[in-house]
């Protein structure tokens, strides 16, 4: 009797010492989504989540928490406890939240689980715009400065950093319209509210193929297998490459702090459930990369994705402080 | 052929019939509960339909939009509560009608014509879908500000006595539609440097405070005088009475169907659009507009069931959501493995088919269960006020909470429920501030679009809106309705009948 009574209370006091590897998950994990339903982030958590569920054999009840560019969804998983029970789904915007003022946390007050997947950018015009590649477009804007209308998704954003690209390169005098997010900026260049947007593949793709867009260039050092006919940058101007290859990203995070072994258990589930065949066509036929990666592999992507691209845009001019205040190294 | 055989899918199975029903049947009551919303529903039902085969988990998303787009219309009328954004125009003349003892009949006019409008909205799906999608794509930023500034002239016949109050109270509501990051800029405004404030003031906790807890504070200056007795004898409405509305609820269905399909815009802007075209072309309605027009409830609820078939417009010709649900259906195509984009209709058309098949069916529920039960509903407006009023009180919490699981809304539904109260007490009317920060956006972001596309030029601007015909359209109607509704036209029109 006195055995079972120690016992029960050793059994209670480890289970307020919070998770362990051997009970985790022993109640619901709660999913932060920090982009709005039906968007690419959202896409991509919900896909992946239910393979990672049958492993931990727990159940992740998935949440979008929107506003402040991501902000609000990652300031929540930040405050609460680090025990594994509230997890991130987040993109790449964090990265950015302090050289844009947006907040003072990013990745680095997380651990990556994986970071799952990459975008590609692609460049696409209307269909009836007056050029079909690149050089052409380019040279249609020297021609008529202010008139071809830039498609843009605020400071920070994809068709920012892909635009501050352009401007390192070759200067161009555009009208830049802002939208929000690039679903409705791609709606909008199919009703030639807009001339040119740099979006990412996975959006285009279905419309390219439909001939409501034209693909101008995929920025990628490599061409894309699912739209092969389409030249990338690098193939008409060279210059580019050095700063590619570059995208956005969608990854799983948990706050710093939290309990190796939880932290093991959650990485183990999701780089399982990245090979799952119903998650990889799905990234696949959304035009993404899988990346599936986690550990050092995944803190040296993130540190080095802030570095190229915190310096490019504040070199455009976009940003609100210098990445050099939070000790962000120049590439 | 493949046509009839795709329509008789969900027909023929059994199982695909169950789920739409549950899922309507569901719908009704998300959409009837404040902060509930069919947008949350659809997202949760992405996880819980995972693993299922892609028609039944379409065919439950389908019940419950369909049913949930209705379902808002039951506590506007009854506890002057919109259970969605949709039904706002529903509450102002639906819950006047519950004062007078005639909820059941609201309720079954309601029913009736909500079928009438999604019945709309599915044939134009049907019929008119790449027609329409090409249309709706053509939208510039100019027209959808002037769509904007359509929806905020309807400030003119929510006023009630005082224009002066109205603008004042519209102008509120666009200021508050405001606070937050400006998605545009990523800029902060009026946050005051505070946490709480940069995701914005959430419109459905101002509009639960505004409508719920200020009707629940008037509430007690009568709490000791018995509840109206409600007429229960007839609800299901006459033919005659269906018939005398039919030319209204086919325009407003129109509308419904139009704006639903737009990218831009869903059913809570058709719904107050349409309101303001009935106030326009209805003579003269047998109750003035506000204190129980059946007009003003016509026209909201055919509009809003009819954007739900606009809104799967430009989703299956284009890929391109038309309103929020359609965005999450979308993503739950994807994950099922399914490409939506202008290649979807060509490749895949029984999917189409289907979808139709399946909307159609959620309006046939929608129809069989929002005309049941409606006597035991109508019994809530009967509770004496002492029981009334805590239930209107708690729903307004729940419902604040559940939109983004955060006590601040809570706070501002209350903070706003108190405002609203003495709002109330002055004489400024609530219906303009909920206009005003459901048009703010439309308003601030395609302006700012529209000027930026003309290069900042005025000029470029305004001969552009002349040169287009859908611009100049929507801008004559703009200075038309403006007109009618300024003392000048008064002025000019008498001249001319005397």
């Amino acid at each position: 009797m006195k055995q079972y009574v120690i016992g029960a209370v050793a059994a209670l006091l480890l289970g307020m010492g919070g998770a362990s590897a051997q009970t985790y998950p022993a109640k619901e994990i709660q999913g932060i989504i920090q982009w709005g339903a039906g968007g690419s982030t959202d896409t991509v958590a919900r896909a992946v989540t239910p393979h990672a569920e049958k492993l931990l054999g727990g159940s992740i009840v998935m949440q979008n928490v929107t506003g402040g560019v991501g902000a609000i969804g990652l300031n929540k998983v930040a405050d609460a406890d680090a025990d594994g029970y509230t997890v991130l789904f987040g993109a790449e915007n964090p990265l950015l939240y302090k050289v844009m003022k947006l907040g003072d946390k990013d990745y680095s007050d997380f651990v990556p689980v994986n970071i799952l997947a990459r975008g590609t950018p692609i460049l696409v015009a209307r269909p009836d715009a007056p050029f079909n590649t690149f050089p052409e477009m380019i040279a249609y804007i020297n021609a008529n400065p202010k008139a071809v209308k830039f498609g843009s998704t605020g400071p920070g954003g994809l068709p920012s950093v892909v635009t501050a690209m352009i401007n390192s390169k070759t200067p161009i005098d555009v009208t830049y319209v802002p939208y929000d997010g690039d679903g409705p900026a791609l709606t909008a260049l199919q009703g030639a509210a807009i001339d040119v947007m740099p979006a990412v593949l996975g959006a285009a793709i279905e419309a390219i193929k439909g001939g409501k867009m034209k693909p101008i260039a995929i920025f990628d050092v490599a061409g894309a297998p699912q739209l092969p006919d389409v030249p990338t940058i690098v193939s008409t101007n060279p210059e580019f490459a050095e700063m590619l290859p570059w995208g956005p990203f969608f990854g799983v995070f948990v706050k710093k702090g939290t309990p190796d072994d939880v932290v093991a258990k959650l990485v183990g589930a999701y780089a399982e459930a990245t090979k799952n065949p119903d998650f990889t066509a799905l990234i696949d036929a959304r035009g993404f990369k899988m990346l599936s990666l986690s550990g050092d592999a995944a803190q040296a992507f993130l540190t080095e994705w802030q570095s190229t691209t915190t310096w490019l845009i504040h070199e455009a001019g976009l940003t609100k402080a210098s990445p050099a205040d939070f000790g962000i190294t120049k590439p | 052929m493949d046509i009839l055989n795709s329509l008789l899918v969900p027909i023929l199975d059994l199982k695909l019939l169950a789920l739409i029903a549950i899922g309507t049947f569901a719908g009704i009551y998300v959409g009837a509960i404040p902060g509930l919303s069919v947008t949350m529903a659809v997202s949760i039902l992405i996880s819980f339909t995972f693993s299922w085969e892609v028609y039944p988990a379409l065919a439950l998303m389908i019940g419950i939009y369909m049913g949930g787009v209705y379902g808002g219309s039951r506590t506007a009328i009854l506890l002057n509560i919109p259970g969605a954004p949709a039904a706002i125009a529903t509450a102002l003349d639906g819950y006047p009608m519950a004062q007078q003892g005639k909820a059941g009949e609201a309720i079954g006019i309601v029913t009736v014509v909500s079928f009438i409008g999604g019945f709309i909205g599915i044939i134009a799906l049907a019929v008119f879908a790449p027609l329409l999608s090409d249309f709706a794509i053509r939208f510039q930023p100019r027209d959808y500000f002037l769509l904007g500034v359509l929806g905020i002239l309807l400030v003119g016949s929510l006023s009630g006595e005082s224009l002066v109050k109205g603008i004042f109270a519209g102008a509120l509501g666009v200021g508050l539609g405001s606070v937050g990051m400006d998605p545009l800029t990523y800029t902060e405004r009026f946050t005051f440097g505070t946490d709480g404030l940069r995701a914005g003031v959430s419109f459905v906790a101002v509009m639960i405070g505004m409508f719920g807890i200020s009707e629940g504070l008037m509430q007690l200056h009568t709490v000791n005088t018995p509840s109206v007795k409600q007429k229960i004898s007839r609800i299901v409405p006459s033919w005659a009475q269906v018939r005398k509305h039919l030319p209204l609820g086919l325009q407003t269905s129109s509308i419904g169907t139009i704006i639903g399909a737009l990218p831009g815009t869903g059913g809570d802007i058709a719904a107050l659009i349409a309101y303001d075209h009935a106030t326009r072309v209805t003579r003269n309605p047998e109750v003035p507009f506000g204190k129980g027009a059946i007009e003003g409830l016509v026209a909201p609820e055919t509009a809003n069931n009819a954007a739900v078939g606009g809104a799967f417009i430009p989703m299956l010709t284009l890929g391109i959501p038309g309103d929020a649900v359609t965005a999450i259906m979308i993503g739950a195509l994807f994950i099922h493995g399914l490409n939506p984009g202008p290649m979807l209709m060509i490749e895949q058309p029984d999917m189409f088919w289907f979808i139709v098949s399946a909307l159609t069916l959620a309006n046939v529920f929608m129809l069989i269960f929002g005309l049941t039960g409606i006597k035991a509903f109508v019994k809530i407006v009967e509770m004496p006020r002492a029981v009334l009023l805590p239930v209107i009180l708690l729903l307004s919490i729940v419902g604040a909470y559940a939109v983004g699981n955060s006590l601040t809304d809570v706070y501002w539904m209350l903070g706003f429920g108190v405002f609203g109260y003495f709002m109330k007490l002055y004489g400024y009317p609530l219906g303009p501030v909920i206009l005003g920060v459901i048009l703010s956006r439309l308003l601030d972001d395609n302006w700012r679009r529209a000027i930026i596309s003309d290069q900042e030029n005025l000029w470029m601007l305004l001969k552009g809106t002349l040169a287009s015909p859908l611009s100049l359209v929507l801008f004559a109607s703009v200075v038309l309705i403006f007109l009618a509704k300024t003392p000048l036209w008064g002025l000019v029109f008498r001249k001319k009948a005397a």
